[in-house]
């Protein structure tokens, strides 16, 4: 689900940078409003390392294969750090391992980082009724898996339909990002099962983890 | 001695045959030879997916150096996701060749004729590289939870 160089056009590179600016500048205010902003960083930092290291993670799933994301992982156990640590490793995986690009990065980040916030919000939702009860975790941990990568999934095909350069079979590409969209359906089922297995077992282990997300 | 009658309208149709023959436009030459020869250098390029699969009906756009911007060539790779093609020698140069398949792909950069000698090529690095990147990288957040983590402590 990253989108390299060379495939979208300069308008709509440029408007994810700009959209990612605004995006990180909103999240960095966000999380220095809380009572200790380092508090969170040793968290965002490994699971920066995670998000990295996640797209090395291949399912197969004939005839192609596909990798994990844990976007919504990260907007669960993270909230606003979420978007920069997703930028970060993005950028980590763009000149690393040629996964995206760097002129395509401010879109990345757009359709990785804003499910993950998302996803922040989805969370948050288990506390309501003031009760945080284990299957309550569960699941609004798989639903923020499942809405984080769904999310992302619907945002890379429309904006790949919607910039389709015309000295290409637009037919042939067309079924082809059909086909890889139908194959990520696994994924986000996959993605919201990692999720809420993580999120119960934080909540077993180390409970306060959780407790500023 | 032995007199070969033959009708007259035999000795015309000989005659006619060894004047066509005299005079018919050959290339032939009695001692000298001519060869002449086109070279074309063909380039096959093989595009997989980093788990090796390959990318089966991806779609290919070749770029001449003269013009980035219109493609020279299009086509699609095979199911073994090979694509060759024979670029024009009397543009020599850096020919891009770009290949996509749902979103995903890459540009590869081809040197062609003029100082440039054409040889194996590939973007991307190794499986040793990309473990090494990973493991600095693994490491750099590592230490920064642990920096933090400590800063927290005291």
């Amino acid at each position: 689900m990253h989108i390299p160089d060379g495939i979208l056009p300069l308008s709509v590179t440029g408007s994810g940078y700009a959209a990612t600016t605004l995006t990180t500048w909103y999240s960095i205010r966000k999380i220095r409003q809380k009572e200790d902003p380092r508090q969170d960083i040793p968290k965002a930092s490994l699971l920066t390392a995670a998000f990295f290291i996640a797209s090395w993670i291949h399912i197969p799933v004939p005839p192609t294969s596909v990798h994990l994301v844990l976007n919504g992982l990260l907007g669960a156990l993270l909230g606003y750090y979420a978007f920069p640590a997703i930028l970060i490793g993005l950028f980590f995986q763009a000149i690393m391992f040629g996964h995206g690009g760097l002129t395509t990065l401010g879109v990345n980040a757009m359709i990785m980082g804003l499910p993950a916030l998302i996803a922040h919000h989805i969370f948050r939702l288990r506390k309501w009724r003031n009760s945080d009860g284990q299957k309550k975790t569960g699941a609004f941990g798989f639903l923020s898996g499942v809405v984080a990568t769904g999310i992302s999934v619907a945002m890379f095909v429309i904006i790949l339909l919607t910039n389709l350069p015309a000295e290409i079979n637009i037919v042939s590409e067309r079924t082809a990002v059909y086909a890889l969209a139908i194959a990520h359906i696994p994924v986000i089922f996959i993605e919201g099962t990692i999720t809420a297995l993580v999120t119960v077992f934080i909540r077993k282990v180390r409970p306060g983890i959780l407790d500023g997300v | 001695m032995f007199i070969i009658k033959l009708k007259w309208q035999s000795i015309i149709a000989a005659i006619a045959i060894t004047m066509a023959c005299l005079f018919m436009p050959m290339e032939v030459h009695a001692h000298g030879v001519n060869i002449n020869y086109t070279s074309n250098v063909e380039i096959e390029i093989i595009a997989t997916y980093d788990s090796g699969i390959p990318m089966a009906g991806a779609q290919v756009a070749v770029y001449a150096p003269d013009d980035p911007t219109t493609p020279w060539l299009t086509g699609s790779c095979d199911e073994e996701g090979r694509f060759s093609f024979a670029p024009d020698t009397a543009r020599p140069g850096i020919w891009d060749v770009q290949v996509r398949l749902a979103g995903h792909g890459g540009i590869i950069h081809i040197p062609v004729g003029g100082d440039t000698t054409t040889a194996d090529g590939q973007v991307g690095f190794s499986h040793l590289q990309i473990g090494i990147m990973s493991a600095c990288v693994i490491w750099g957040s590592t230490g920064t939870a642990l920096y933090f983590s400590k800063r927290r402590k005291t």
